[in-house]
């Protein structure tokens, strides 16, 4: 996607980050002995992982619970130290944690929050404004920006505590980027949202990322909200990198077949229908009025004309499939191509 | 430096804030503070009945120990302890992160994260002792000996302060973390008497180990004018050291954090 280089955003080069955990088997009899002798295991959380971030870049971060994505934030935000690998953010070394890189960057956790819960949100504004030592005027102007694109001017002055778990993470969001960072680093920044909200913060990272020019890396359940905002995806799966590319082309190679779904005028046997697509294609739900064919990209059009012949069609749509399948089929434990 | 100075204001605004966030709490709080002052004045009746010397401490001598004790727990429940229970539970939530994200020195954000105004009620009670053992000794306090015992009050603060980031810089480690603050909080109850008191290894341990000797009777003895100056100087620099100590202590903490979840 990109060629790297000295002029990346996000450097990343065989990273690898191993955690000793203390592991015991169930029950008290182990718990006592665990007390008296220890036993750790290594988990390589990240494993030889390499890639690149231009500026500007919205990169999603996918993988399954456990891949080592929230780790490898941590690492890039510098919160974490490398087991091994070369790490470099906006040109500087992470783990150094100078005020300079961390003036640049932010970290936003979806299932963390900054926010102090007692008081209303505009007082931790105020506060991360006396420690980022943002001058006066550009924080008003920020803010004032922010308060727009989120909508969240009724809000701040309520206690955080009584807020909605949306319009929190909204605040939360705003508290995060009132330094205006270049490079945002969101770990599951929708969870727990409903739908208009996912929207709404989803808009919102788009807008800042094309007002500023920052970039930004996502790491989301909702592939919705990857396919939305993120040209490019990386995939990784027990720390190892699986996918690093266009999301679109994922979805193409992974998965090469299209889905029509089909409305018919009254009921269709299923087996009939499978028997008249024969080696084309297959059935993969079916109802009275309706049914879901999936069929090679090559076999598409005779697929599509042999049913519109055949069958009482009153309605026909074709689209990918759903990118959890994709994701699902990526990790069932067969190489990436 | 100015910058520092400029959120040490901001950090102790916000936690006044909080304080009067909740009308009704932030009133009980204030009997309760005013209660538990009260409460620290009832051992000089007790001491006031037996009238007795105890291990070369007259009645009122031992007075102006019980009175720095309560100046000292003022600064250390109003000024130390809620930042630093605090940061305990940051650790156990995960959400230290947060702080180790900002571009400010760590340390100084955890240790002024939060004040309990209420409790600085035991300072004015502290003097309050302070005045009435003098007034039982019948003469007042020499200037040169009130700044000497104020020089010792910074070198007690620095050393309690110390002595709680390296209690947290352990709870790095073992994460929970809430019954090694109760046992400091009930070992520094022993500072309520002149160390001179203890016998044997007890007294050993609140010299050396834990410096509770440092913290009341230093201060007392420096006070009421018993205390060479050489003496002030070398625990002054001792407590310097201290924390020298304890921060590196804590900087290699900060080094080995891993945060509560992968």
């Amino acid at each position: 996607m990109n060629s790297g280089g000295s002029s990346a955003t996000v450097e990343v080069e065989h990273l690898t980050k191993i955690y000793r955990v203390h592991k015991r088997p169930p029950g008290l009899a182990a718990a006592m002995k665990s007390l008296l002798r220890r036993r750790y295991e290594e988990v390589r959380a990240v494993d030889d992982l390499s890639l690149s971030i231009a500026p500007g870049e919205r990169v999603g971060f996918l993988g399954p619970n456990g891949a080592g994505k929230t780790t490898t934030l941590k690492v890039l935000s510098g919160l974490l130290h490398p087991t091994a690998g070369k790490v470099r953010v906006a040109g500087h070394v992470p783990q150094e944690r100078q005020a300079a890189f961390l003036k640049r960057i932010t970290l936003v956790m979806g299932q963390k929050q900054q926010l102090l819960w007692d008081l209303p949100p505009s007082e931790t504004f105020a506060l991360n404004r006396a420690v980022y030592d943002i001058p006066r005027v550009q924080f008003e102007e920020t803010l004032e920006e922010l308060t727009r694109l989120l909508e969240i001017g009724e809000v701040v002055g309520k206690p955080t505590r009584q807020l909605s778990l949306g319009e929190r993470m909204k605040c939360e969001l705003a508290a995060a980027l009132l330094h205006r960072p270049e490079v945002l680093f969101l770990d599951e920044p929708t969870i727990g949202l409903d739908v208009s909200m996912q929207l709404t913060v989803r808009e919102f990272v788009r807008r800042y990322n094309e007002r500023f020019g920052a970039t930004v890396m996502l790491t989301s359940h909702y592939m919705d909200d990857v396919a939305a905002l993120c040209p490019r995806v990386v995939v990784i799966d027990q720390g190892k990198l699986r996918y690093d590319g266009g999301l679109a082309e994922l979805v193409r190679t992974r998965r090469p077949e299209k889905r029509a779904v089909v409305g018919f005028e009254r009921p269709v046997v299923r087996a009939e229908l499978e028997e008249s697509l024969g080696g084309m294609g297959r059935v993969v739900e079916h109802s009275d009025g309706k049914a879901v064919i999936q069929v090679r990209q090559s076999d598409l059009k005779a697929a599509l004309a042999m049913v519109l012949a055949r069958f009482p069609v009153a309605d026909l749509t074709v689209e990918d499939p759903p990118l959890e399948e994709v994701m699902r089929e990526l990790f069932a434990g067969e190489k990436p191509r | 430096m100015r910058r520092y100075l400029r959120l040490f204001f901001v950090q102790l605004r916000t936690s006044l804030t909080t304080g009067m966030q909740y009308r009704w709490e932030f009133l009980i709080d204030g009997l309760m503070a005013l209660f538990w002052a009260a409460m620290a004045l009832l051992p000089l009746w007790v001491l006031a009945g037996t009238g007795r010397e105890v291990e070369g401490w007259t009645h009122p001598e031992m007075i102006v120990v019980l009175g720095w004790f309560v100046v000292l727990k003022g600064l250390l429940d109003g000024a130390v302890n809620p930042s630093l229970m605090a940061v305990v539970e940051h650790i156990r939530k995960g959400t230290l992160d947060f702080v180790l994200l900002k571009p400010a020195d760590a340390q100084f954000l955890v240790s002024t994260a939060r004040f309990d105004p209420w409790k600085m009620v035991d300072l004015p009670a502290g003097g309050a002792i302070l005045v009435y053992a003098f007034s039982l000794l019948g003469r007042a306090p020499d200037a040169a000996h009130i700044a000497a015992a104020l020089l010792l009050l910074v070198a007690a603060s620095l050393v309690l302060y110390s002595l709680w980031i390296l209690v947290v810089s352990a709870a790095f480690f073992v994460v929970r973390l809430d019954n090694l603050a109760f046992l400091f909080m009930s070992i520094y109850d022993f500072a309520r008497w002149p160390v001179s008191i203890f016998k044997g290894a007890m007294r050993l341990v609140f010299t050396f180990v834990i410096p509770l000797a440092i913290m009341t009777t230093y201060p007392a003895r420096a006070l009421l004018g018993k205390l060479a100056p050489a003496v002030v100087a070398v625990v002054f620099l001792g407590a310097i050291g201290f924390m020298i100590v304890a921060r590196l202590v804590w900087v290699r903490a900060i080094g080995r954090y891993t945060s509560a979840s992968s």
